[in-house]
Parts: C-alpha cells; structure tokens; sequence
C-alpha cells in the first residue's frame, strides 16, 4: 500500500521530466553549496585550531594577561610571568612537571637572505624527556637537542623550502639568529602547525643567557599526574600565584587554562564566520524550497481532474494529501542526494585549487558524516514543508467540482 | 505595440497570483541578500575613504617588523635615534613617534587589558590628525600632564569596558598607579581602538622606563609638493643605511597611508565579492525557479499561443511575450528585493553601531538600487528566453489542437 504511494508519486514525477528536473536542480544547488562551504568551513576551523592545540588533555598553560592573540602568549602582556614560578609549582601535589617556556622573535639569516622568525627553548635535564614526550616532537633528520648542546638549532620542516632563503638548509648548515653563528643538527617531522614548522629550537641555556635580558617566562606548561585532579591543581596553582603576584582573588592578572580552553574564544569567532557563510548559502536551499512548493501547486491545479477521479472512486483525502506529500519529498530528497555529491567533489576541488593557488596548507575540506545525514534529512524536510500546503489544498479539493474542472 | 506587449504580460503574472507570487518571492530573497551584502561593502569603502581624506594622503608611518600584532614585538623597536636621524631627511614637514604597550586598567576591582599610547604633547595636534580623532569631552595633552590619561571613547559607556562609565575627573588605575582621566576621544568605531588610553610622554616613560625612547611606530607628514611614496623610499633607503642594513634586510618598513588604505580596501572587496558570490547562488537557483514557472506557461497556453499566431502574431511577438513576462517578473522581485534589502541593512547597521562596531554602516549608493533591480529584471528575462523560445517555435496548427 505505502510502496504505490511512493510509485505513484514516481510516476507523475517522471511523467513531467523538465518541471521535476528543474525543481530538482534548485534544490540541488542550494543542498551543493551548504555543504561545500560547511565542508570548507570545518575544515578550515579545524586546521586554524589544530595550529595551537596540539597539547594533550593533561596538560595546563599558564600565561600572564594581556590582550590575546597579539602574538606569540607571553607578548602584549602587562606583567610577565618570572621565571622562578614553575619550581614552585612543581612542588603543588598531582603535578608531574612545570616548565618554562621562553619564545623569543628575532632575525634569521641563510644564503644571504634574512627574515624575521621566533625562536623556543627545550628545557634542560630531565625536564627535557618529559616535554618531548609532552609536545611529541621528532625529527625526520638529524637528531633532537641534548644537554650541553650550545649554539645548536633543530629547525622546522619550513625552513628547508627552497623558496624561502633562496636554497634547501640542510642538517650540517651553518645558520645566523639574532646575528649568532648556529649549527643545525635537526629537521622537524612537518606537523601542519606553524608553532612547529616555523620554529627554531634551541637549549634553554643558550635562548635565556643570550637572548633574553629579563626572567620573564612566555609561559609555564604545567603537566599534571593524574587527568582526574586537573581541577585541583588548577585551583592551587591559581592560589599559589596569587600569593606570588600579590593579587585578589577576581582581580588575576594571569590565566591557568587547559590549551582546549584557551583555544575556545578563537573557535567560536570561526564558527561565528562559518554559521554566517553558511546562512547565506542557505538562502538558496530555501528559494529551492519556494521552487518545490511553486512546482507542487502546478501540479495540484494540473492534475484536478485526477484528484477527482481518484476521489470519486474512493481515495480519502488522506491518500491525496499522502501522494502529494510523498511526490514533494521525493524531490527534496532526490536533490538532496545529487547536491551532497556535488557539494563534497566541490568542496575538495575548492579546497585542492586552493592550496594551489595560496599554497597553504590550512585550506582543506572537511565532510563530516554528520554533515551529510543532516543535508539529506534537510532536503527531504524543506522537500515535504514545501509541499504541505499544496498537498493540502489537493486533499480538500471537492471531488464534484474537482471532475467538473477545466483549464 | 510594445505597451500592447507589456500589458498583456503584466495581466498573465496577475492572473496567476499564486505562482507569480512565489516566483517574485524566489527572486526577491536573493537580491535581498545581495543588496544587503553590497550595502555593507559599499560602506565599509566609504569608511576607508572618508579616513583617507581625513588624514591626508600626505602622512606615511615607519613601523619596525616582528612577530604578532604591529607595535608589540618589544625586540623590533624604533629608536628615538632612528626619529632623529630621519627628521632630517627632505620633505619630512612633521615626525611624531608614538609608545605602544599593553596596560591594566582597573576600576572598582575591575581589570581590562588595552593598548596605551605615549604621544609627544608638543605634537598632538599632529598625531590627533594622523589618527583622525579629537578630544570629544574635556581636553588634549599637554606639556607637563603628568598622571593624567585620555580615554577612549567606549570607557564613557555602561557595559562596555567597565560595567560603570567613567566620568571626566574620575580617578583610574593604570598598571596600579593612579591616573586622572582629562578627556575622552571621539568614537573611532571599533572596540579595540575605542579602548585604547592615552599618556605623554613623560608619563609613559615613568610608567614603563626599560622602553623609554622605543617607538612601536612613528607618523611622518610629508612637505608639500612631496610625492609621499618617493619619501617613504627615500626614507627607507636612508634609515636602512642608518641602521647599518643590507636591502631586503631590514627590521622595519615605511609605508604611506594610501597604500595602507588601499591594501585594506582590496581586502573588503575581497571578502564582500565572495560573500555575494555566495549569495549569487539563491539568485541561479531563482532563475531556475522562473524558467520551470514560465516553462509551466508556455505549456498552458499553447493553445492561446496557437490562436495569436493564427491572427497573425509573428514568432518574434510571441518571444517578446514571454521575455518581457519574466522580465515582469524579475523586475518585480528586484523592487521589493532592494526594498527589503535596504530594511535589513539598515537594521543591521543600528546593531552593529550598538555594538560598537559604527565603522560597520551600510551605505546605498543609487547605482546599487538601480542596478540591482536591471539586474533582476535581467535575469528574469535570460531565465524566461528558453520558454519563450520554444513558445515562438511551435507550430500554430499543433498549438491550436494541443489538449
């Protein structure tokens, strides 16, 4: 019973190929477009996010306040942390280790061209092990820093494009910070991340001693023993600076925050900028909407004469809204379907001419499968709204004038 | 003739309310959108402009290089140094360096963090026009104000950097020491800089002496008659000597407003080309939407068509029917669409202002009403010339016997 419904309604769809063509296709581009820029959109989110947050779950920043995203944490801060801090926090109960990180700007200079770059430290001693493990750094060349290595660099994967001083450095070279002679030993795994990809590592003895000319400390990482007392230590950490810094409490002029946390004003403001790009593009699903609904009327008005056969030899008006209903579905649906294709090949093309065209790598698609269930459920839905009022009218019809009608 | 043509097509659209209506609505959301998304970008060049024109095309900056936002790597600095060597250079009219740090700002045991300045009294008058501010409540700068600070213009309102507005008089703690606040600037339109405070140079120095004589960036006024980007070269040129640089070397840049402002305005027409792009989209699928529509007509009224060309209509009449039906239409969707579109704009606009983002305005311009209506009277007609063609091809034998 429920099957002929469906073949019905496949019937006069079929019946009326350019008409059903064309409202499909309205609807088709809209569902395309929504989901090549929420696919773009995500992927883009995603990509700007994983930039900073590659810090585990134990783990917690401590930062001086400022105004954020000025540059790297630490700068635009009003009172910098010190950097006699993190011994005093290693000492609070749960806390595996507090290290100090220092990130300091300054010239690079190979094969005669010279650009401005930042540069961070990997703690001495034991220390050292603890946040390798905690940044999951390696090298695809060369070997990671030990204790004692002076005037030594491990590079970022970006420092070995061609394009960038002019040739390829390599493990062996010999490159200028801040006008100091180093020598590189490393080349990081490419991770995607700039904090990595363009960074120059060096011991915390050689950055501190040489180039900075304060304590102050950028920020302190602070891993924890036990993820499920994270809220603890945060707390104690939160009261230890206090004390150290001479403030109220609601008065801090530091934040203790899990990067994830840290991370989250920057994702809404994406999120923001993809729900209103994404509200544009959705304007045209609805015009489909209209379309379906413009179409359905016609074919109510057309097929009158039918709707009073059908009537008149038993149909109740449950059945005519049904078929009607069901045949503006299918079109929502079958939109739906070809514009989901559409929309994931163009996302990715979009995505891949992008990378092309900018050469950064933070230009990716990404379709979730959540993404595709709720377009199709979407079309199928604006599919049957569109089609509620002139299923409607058709089941009201008036069987009598309905036999009587002509056009 | 052609009235004939137009009459006949408008009495077609109103006799069939129900599908024109629905038609007209698909076209009118797009443009809607479009006209809206235009509106803005129109503004936002505007605001860019009127900036321009204010400040002068004659005022360049120097700003040093560095990691983050401009002004806060404190290991890239100018030097007062380097002002006073490039003072000297031909065709400077006026130089002003300006400080630039984050402060705490603390009132009832609130905190907020914003950027302050340290500008030169003697020259504020200079770097008031340079920024395109003046003093909107109380007064400037001046020699010898010491602890005394002019706030932005956000600090008088309620709810937006303190949950109090501050009053001229008031007493505000700045990194825990004690200012008195003499003015308010006027507002600028976004929340950063209308946060921003304001000292001498003295007062800065006192507050922050490790950065005394270390400049996040300097303003330049060119002589007249000076072509300001062959000073920013020649500033560039010489400084670098200066400072003992290579080329391609340097630690800092020279750039006039202009190319700023330009730079800024290929960003805006970037950003709102796609945004219309995008929108652009509704309107391909509106014109679907009034192809099917006409389509459906052309259907409907084959026999009508086939009794016209019997009386004579020619093909090209039947056409003109058609076309000019859809241009109807269109026409009709790009009125209310820029209606609607102004509405929404100018809403948008008032929330935005309340926001604090007053530089977000929408502007209308006549050319964007006129022609985004042309335009969806265009599109109409293009979606509406395959039906038509058809329309004009059949044959009036079959027409008049079509059922």
């Amino acid at each position: 019973m429920r099957i002929d419904y469906i073949i019905i309604a496949l019937k006069s769809l079929t019946q009326r190929k350019l008409r059903s063509w064309l409202t499909m296709i309205g609807i088709f581009i809209g569902i395309a477009a929504v989901v090549a820029l929420m696919g773009l959109g995500e992927g883009l989110r995603g990509a700007i996010t994983g930039q900073f947050g590659f810090l585990g779950p134990d783990v917690l920043g401590v930062q001086a306040s400022g105004i954020n995203f000025a540059g790297p944490p630490g700068q635009a801060v009003v009172n910098p942390l010190t950097d006699d801090l993190a011994d005093k926090i290693e000492r609070i109960p749960g806390v595996d280790a507090a290290i100090n990180r220092f990130i300091e700007s300054g010239t690079f200079e190979f094969n005669d061209k010279q650009d401005i770059v930042f540069a961070w430290n990997v703690p001495e001693g034991k220390d050292r092990n603890i946040f390798e493990d905690m940044i999951n750094l390696k090298v695809r060349e060369g070997r990671l820093l030990k204790d004692g290595d002076k005037f030594k660099v491990v590079l970022g994967d970006s420092f070995t494009d061609e394009d960038r001083f002019g040739k390829e450095i390599k493990v062996g070279n010999k490159v200028l910070f801040n006008g100091q002679l180093f020598d590189v030993v490393g080349i990081l795994e490419k991770k995607g991340s700039f904090i990595f990809d363009t960074a120059v590592i060096m011991n915390e003895d050689v950055l501190v001693n040489e180039f900075r000319d304060d304590n102050s400390v950028n920020v302190i990482a602070v891993k924890v023993k036990d993820l499920k007392t994270i809220g603890n230590v945060q707390r104690d950490i939160e009261q230890l600076l206090r004390k150290e810094r001479n403030v109220k409490e609601g008065e801090e002029d530091f934040t203790v925050q899990s990067p994830q946390n840290a991370l989250q004003s920057l994702d809404q403001t994406l999120f923001g900028v993809q729900l209103f790009i994404s509200i544009i593009a959705f304007i045209s699903i609805i015009v489909g909407g209209i379309g379906i609904t413009n179409t359905m009327y016609t074919a109510v008005l057309e097929r009158t004469k039918e709707i009073g056969i059908m009537k008149s030899i038993g149909a109740t008006n449950q059945t005519i809204f049904t078929l009607f209903f069901i045949e503006s579905g299918l079109l929502g649906i079958v939109g739906g379907v070809v514009g989901i294709i559409f929309g994931f090949v163009l996302s990715h093309g979009l995505a891949f001419m992008g990378r092309l065209a900018l050469g950064s790598e933070l230009i990716r698609a990404d379709i979730s499968i959540e993404l595709v269930l709720g377009a199709l459920l979407f079309s199928f839905l604006v599919g049957l709204i569109a089609g509620t009022v002139p299923a409607y009218q058709a089941s009201k019809k008036n069987p009598v004038d309905s036999l009587r009608f002509t056009k | 003739m052609n009235l004939e043509l137009i009459k006949y097509a408008f009495l077609n659209v109103k006799k069939r309310k129900l599908r024109s209506g629905l038609t007209i609505l698909s076209i009118l959301i797009g443009v809607t959108a479009i006209y809206a998304l235009i509106s803005f970008g129109v503004g936002l060049q505007n605001y860019v402009n009127v900036i321009a024109e204010q400040a002068g095309i004659d005022k360049l900056f120097i700003q040093s290089r560095g990691i983050g936002a401009p002004g806060t790597d404190e290991n890239f600095r100018i030097l007062r140094d380097d002002i006073d060597f490039v003072e000297k250079i031909n065709g400077i009219q006026e130089i002003s360096g300006i400080y630039f740090k984050t402060v705490e700002v603390k009132k009832n045991r609130q905190l907020k963090f914003v950027f302050g300045s340290g500008i030169d009294p003697s020259k504020i008058d200079f770097v008031e026009e340079a920024f395109t501010v003046g003093v909107e409540k109380g007064r400037q700068l001046k020699k010898g104000d010491f602890d005394k600070v002019v706030l932005g213009h956000n600090y008088q309102l309620e709810d937006k950097i303190f949950k109090k507005s501050v009053a001229l008089g008031e007493k505000i703690e700045i990194n825990d020491e004690v200012f008195e606040v003499i003015g308010f600037y006027e507002k600028i339109g976004n929340p950063q800089d209308d946060s921003n405070v304001f000292f001498t140079y003295d007062t800065f120095e006192s507050l922050f002496p490790d950065d005394k004589d270390q400049f996040g960036f300097v303003m330049v006024k060119a002589n007249r008659n000076v072509d300001p980007s062959l000073l920013a070269e020649r500033i560039t040129d010489k400084l670098r000597k200066h400072k003992g640089q290579e080329e391609g070397k340097e630690d800092f840049f020279v750039q006039t407003f202009e190319d700023a402002l330009q730079t800024f305005n290929n960003i805006i027409l970037i950003l709102s080309g796609i945004l219309v792009l995008i929108a652009l989209v509704s309107l391909i699928v509106a014109s679907v939407n009034t192809m099917n529509t006409m389509y459906t007509a052309v259907v409907e009224r084959t026999k009508e068509i086939g009794i016209m060309k019997a009386v004579g209509a020619r093909n090209r009449d039947i056409l003109s029917i058609f076309v000019i039906e859809s241009g109807i239409l269109g026409a009709i969707g790009g009125l209310i669409g820029v209606i609607l579109g102004f509405l929404i704009s100018s809403t948008g606009g008032k929330i935005a202002a309340q926001a604090g983002f007053s530089f977000l305005q929408p502007s209308f311009p006549i050319w964007l009403t006129i022609g985004s209506i042309l335009f969806a009277f265009f599109v109409g007609a293009a979606s509406g010339s395959l039906p038509a063609y058809r329309a004009s091809k059949l044959k009036p034998v079959d027409a008049l016997r079509y059922e």
